[in-house]
């Protein structure tokens, strides 16, 4: 039986190394004794860790706004309190309107079909007078 | 009197809201809010006079909607984009009836066209629908909405209005009776 040679892969990459960034912050005493109390009651030692997390807060409050979703907190008695944080507003589109359905029979979908591609209408002058408003 | 729209609120006073309409008076009263904050399924705007801005003179409330691309006639779909069909449903309009004829309506709607312009530029719209009485229809024509055919005799008429018009409304000088 001949002998196997295993081949050494030429192709094999070498695995990126994950470059690691620091991050450093000034904190005012009141906000290091922020982080130093929130550390405690989440039973957090590093900073890391407590960095990592309230990435992850962030970054979901982030996607949540962006859909145009509120954030809500409410109360076992059904309290409710509306998160607003002007910096997440930025990225709240300016419109967020509820998706329903309508029932539609034959005869309109194919009106509404008809219409919707065809050329559209001319604006007529009340219409053009509202939107001069 | 000087008229602000805006989103309705916990404590705008809608007791008093009286457009002759009993399902509007009671939908305002008792599900716009709710719709609107927990449920999700529409979002009223309300006009208020600056001098009292909690008292409500008239609202309307918005949706969107979408028709799926395969539940349209094949003949007709060439001429749209290969998606669904996304609109704004306009559910409901209506003034204080002690408010009735100052322009009340015309600022309502005027708002609703430039909410939907808004939508379209940033999630994309093709018309905006509403079910309009019968006795309102010409209203509602007056701004060009068409009326959709096939809907029943005597509930209310859907009409369509292209966002494409209300566009050209904007930009455009030009009109047609």
């Amino acid at each position: 039986m001949p002998a196997t040679v295993k081949e050494k892969s030429k192709n094999t990459a070498p695995s990126p190394k994950v470059r690691k960034s620091k991050f450093q912050a000034d904190l005012a005493p009141s906000e290091d004794s922020m982080v130093r109390v929130l550390k405690a009651e989440l039973q957090m030692t590093s900073n890391t860790d407590f960095l990592s997390d309230a990435l992850a807060l962030f970054r979901w409050a982030v996607s949540e706004r962006r859909r145009g979703h509120i954030i809500v907190s409410e109360s076992s008695t059904g309290e409710r309190k509306i998160l607003v944080l002007p910096r997440l507003e930025r990225v709240a589109p300016q419109v967020a309107l509820p998706h329903v359905d309508i029932q539609w029979n034959d005869k309109e979908l194919e009106s509404l079909a008809k219409l919707a591609s065809g050329q559209p209408a001319q604006p007529t002058r009340a219409l053009v007078r509202a939107m001069r408003h | 009197m000087a008229v602000t729209i805006r989103h309705l609120e916990e404590f705008d006073e809608v007791e008093s809201f009286d457009c002759g309409d009993e399902a509007l008076n009671n939908y305002l009263k008792r599900h716009a809010l709710t719709n609107q904050q927990k449920s999700s399924i529409g979002v009223t705007y309300v006009a208020l006079d600056e001098s009292a801005p909690r008292a409500v003179l008239g609202y309307f409330t918005l949706a969107t909607s979408s028709v799926p691309r395969d539940s349209l006639p094949k003949k007709y779909v060439r001429g749209l984009p290969p998606y669904d069909l996304p609109l704004i449903l306009l559910a409901r309009l209506a003034v204080d009836r002690r408010f009735a004829g100052r322009g009340l309506g015309d600022a309502l709607i005027t708002e609703a066209f430039k909410i939907t312009l808004r939508v379209a530029d940033e999630v994309g719209c093709r018309c905006i629908v509403t079910d309009a009485y019968r006795d309102r229809v010409g209203w509602y024509a007056k701004y060009g909405f068409i009326p959709i055919e096939g809907t029943a005799r005597d509930g209310p008429r859907k009409m369509f209005l292209d966002v494409r018009t209300i566009r050209a409304a904007l930009k455009s000088g030009s009109v047609q009776e």
